[in-house]
């Protein structure tokens, strides 16, 4: 029997791949912005999973809402990666050494 | 026995897909595992019977928001072989620190086990997940779901805003400017002296 | 169900104006016709928010929305500064052929943002009013589309800002998991019977405070804020310095403030090691910039670090406290990056610390402007900033706290050291270069106004102080 526990693992493993992806992936802005989907994926998961555990559905209309404002966000992350590449030929993190945090 | 079965099959395919993702030197081979994993997620939702997300996921995900990713990626062409020169010097901070966080919720849900509310039956024969979400989505969510109207109004003017260029110097026809245009704006009449024959 | 739209009339007018301006815009080509329209939207939303003050605490929209008099406070300072905002913006972008409708569209909807955060009482509405502020400002930051300077840094906010909302929502979800609801008066209930034992909820806890701080800007989770300081546009830094603090404020006060508030004794220990590593690094690490965005960056820090101490003590005297750090920072941050754009012009942004050199010998009055906000901002009195710590110090020396507030002196004191810097070189160094200072009547007089409140205010804080205490609901006392 799948117990709410499968899911909230699998969400798990999902947000740290995710975490991992963002470390890793330093160097390469097209898939940190891939990391950042993977992580909303897993909220969606524990929200989901909850939701249908809890036998209440504010959970889902909430992922609802989060994949409208992902989409969004996709959105303005690629127009600003567009400029990025329109003024620099290059996406690739380790130039963008302006701004030195 | 079944659904068991389902579920860790395509919890299976869902995480190599994640690795996928996060490993790929390819941005291209990067999106179309993103698209695995949706779609095995989307799979996933309905086996939980959240049936109208998880069709959602596939339509506006998978077709919108991943081939936004992937035209991107085709548009910039990025690349690829530079790319490829291996993990960054943060890749041993990057896996322990998944590692940490991975273990932290694997533990906290270890001590949970058994206290987990139990799947919940379905409140009718013929419930209708879409029918439920429509019905809260308009009333009791209404404000939210104006928010969420107002926020990809936003996202349309910062991308146009954003990257919308008009070059100067295009050669581009003008038709009501030449329509309108009147004699005296093209010809001018000038009148000079007769310069003397040499 | 309850649909009372009474006190929701400000949002939808910001909305229904915003749309108006964006669409005013394209019939003309006068683009200070978007910049009126933008400034009489914020009048007439301060209008409709003193028309239809809240009473008491009232909830609506099937209680995703609150309406109280800390909501209307916190509303009427975000007008203000975001007026402001606008008005120091103008000549800035016109100089740099950045004036476009777009821009105090996007403005105004980051605005609709904070209003959203300041009046959420649902998880949901929490998120979607934080997203709605980030994605307008994301887009801010990139709006000089020809520079490579501001393109690199909105990536940075974006992704940082992308990871910290994933953070959060986790957070979320894993107390919608433990409470059964998303709503924060229930939330808040659940919290309390699930008792600090429940370590899920920890966690929760935990997910939660990395994302908020990350928005709020405190160390360690403060990379991202001199690289977006320094890489945006003046106007749109100032934006982000002023208007959007006022946002975290509201979302840390709904999220963990009053949400967590059964779960005060926890957070308030992790709360204690980020206040001093910001109030460390931040005033430390400004010592040794040249540039004066990125100095204030820094300076932006170790001012959260003093809100965050407000925030330790999480009784009424620290929230009354808190809020006064917050409008008084504001105030302050507001004039500061005002002087910048003042000095700049075509061509020549002014942000070097070395550009403020003999500011004194050829314009007295704006150097006497800018001494005004940098003592403030040190904290001398009988100037606001001062007052601002004092109330912040005393409500951690009532809570038991005395250690934390003799660090809290010891840094600002250190702090003082880079703001002096600034009054050293306005004063006693030569001037270089041009010394021209284009900017415009009404700037000036704004900036005059906003620089001269810092002492009236020092010399009366009192009232401010009381208006701050009253305000602050029950829930948080």
């Amino acid at each position: 029997m799948i117990g709410l526990e499968h899911y909230l693992v699998l969400a798990a493993i999902l947000f740290s791949l995710a975490v991992a992806g963002i470390f890793l992936n330093r160097k390469n802005v097209i898939v940190l912005l891939m990391c950042i989907e993977l992580m909303l994926l897993a909220v969606n998961f524990n929200f989901v999973a909850f939701s249908r555990f809890l036998g209440n559905l504010d959970g889902q209309v909430f992922v609802f809402f989060i994949l409208t404002v992902a989409a969004a966000e996709a959105a303005i992350g690629l127009a600003i990666l567009v400029v990025l590449f329109r003024n620099r030929r290059s996406i690739d993190v380790d130039e963008l050494d302006v701004l030195k945090g | 026995m079944i659904e068991a079965g389902i579920f860790y099959l395509f919890a299976t395919v869902l995480v190599g897909a994640a690795v996928g993702v996060i490993s790929s030197r390819n941005p291209v081979h990067a999106a179309l595992f993103l698209v695995l994993a949706f779609v095995t997620s989307a799979v996933l939702w309905i086996l939980l019977e959240a049936e109208f997300l998880g069709i959602v996921l596939v339509l506006v995900y998978v077709g919108a928001v991943m081939v936004l990713f992937l035209f991107v990626v085709m548009m910039l062409n990025v690349n690829i072989e530079k790319m490829r020169v291996g993990f960054t010097r943060y890749a041993p901070l990057g896996i322990i620190v998944a590692l940490a966080v991975a273990a932290e919720i694997g533990y906290v849900i270890w001590t949970r086990r058994g206290q987990l509310p139990e799947k919940q039956p379905l409140p009718a024969d013929n419930y209708s997940n879409t029918e439920a979400l429509g019905a809260v989505l308009y009333t009791d969510y209404v404000y939210a779901f104006e928010l969420a109207a107002i926020i990809l109004l936003v996202a349309i003017v910062a991308a146009i805003a954003l990257t919308m260029r008009q070059r100067a110097g295009v050669k581009a026809q003008d038709i009501s400017a030449q329509v309108a245009t009147r004699r005296q704006d093209r010809v001018r009449l000038v009148s000079m002296d007769s310069e003397p024959r040499q | 169900m309850n649909f009372d739209l009474t006190h929701v009339w400000p949002e939808i007018f910001v909305a229904t104006m915003a749309c108006i301006v964006l669409v005013a815009d394209l019939y003309t080509s006068r683009r200070d016709v978007a910049y009126w329209l933008s400034l009489l939207t914020i009048v007439g939303a301060a209008a409709l928010t003193l028309a239809l003050p809240a009473g008491g605490r009232e909830l609506t929209l099937t209680d995703t929305y609150i309406a109280e008099p800390l909501t209307d406070v916190l509303k009427m300072v975000a007008y203000g500064v975001v007026a402001l905002v606008f008005l120091y913006s103008r000549d800035y972008l016109r100089e740099r052929d950045l004036l476009k409708g777009e821009y105090f569209v996007l403005g105004l909807f980051g605005l609709l943002g904070i209003m959203v955060m300041i009046s959420a009482h649902h998880f949901l509405t929490l998120y979607l009013g934080l997203e709605l502020l980030s994605l307008s400002l994301y887009a801010m930051v990139a709006f000089d589309r020809d520079s490579s300077i501001c393109a690199e840094s909105a990536m940075k906010y974006f992704v940082l800002g992308a990871i910290a909302s994933g953070t959060l929502l986790f957070g979320m979800s894993l107390v919608y998991g433990v409470t059964g609801s998303l709503a924060i008066n229930e939330v808040a209930a659940g919290v309390v019977a699930a008792g600090s034992t429940d370590i899920m909820l920890l966690i929760a806890l935990a997910f939660m405070l990395v994302g908020v701080m990350f928005k709020l800007g405190a160390v360690p989770f403060h990379m991202w804020l001199p690289d977006v300081y320094h890489g945006a546009p003046t106007s749109t830094t100032l934006y982000i310095g002023t208007a959007s603090k006022i946002a975290s404020f509201a979302l840390f006060v709904r999220a963990i403030g009053e949400a967590f508030g059964g779960l005060e004794s926890d957070w308030r220990d992790m709360l204690i090691v980020l206040a001093v590593l910001s109030l460390g690094i931040g005033n430390i690490v400004a010592i040794a910039q040249t540039n004066l965005k990125r100095m204030l960056a820094y300076s932006t820090i170790s001012h959260v670090g003093f809100i965050l101490l407000g925030f330790i003590a999480a009784d009424g005297q620290g929230y009354q406290a808190a809020l006064f750090y917050t409008i008084t920072y504001v105030l302050m941050a507001a004039g500061a990056f005002g002087m910048i754009i003042l000095l700049s012009r075509a061509g020549f942004e002014a942000d070097e610390l070395a550009d403020f050199k003999g500011l004194n010998q050829y314009s007295p009055w704006f150097a006497l402007i800018m001494l005004l906000l940098m003592f403030s901002m040190a904290g001398v009195p009988p100037l606001i900033g001062f007052y601002a710590k004092l109330a912040v110090l005393a409500a951690v020396v009532e809570a038991g706290l005395t250690w934390l507030a003799i660090v809290a002196v010891v840094f600002s004191v250190i702090g003082a050291f880079y703001y002096l810097r600034v009054i050293k070189l306005m004063y006693f160094d030569a001037p270089e270069g041009d010394t021209r200072i284009d900017a415009g009547v009404g700037m000036r007089v704004v900036l005059s106004a906003n620089g001269l409140a810092m002492l009236a205010l020092g010399i009366f804080p009192g009232a401010l102080l009381a208006l701050c205490g009253t305000v602050i609901p029950l829930a948080l006392r």
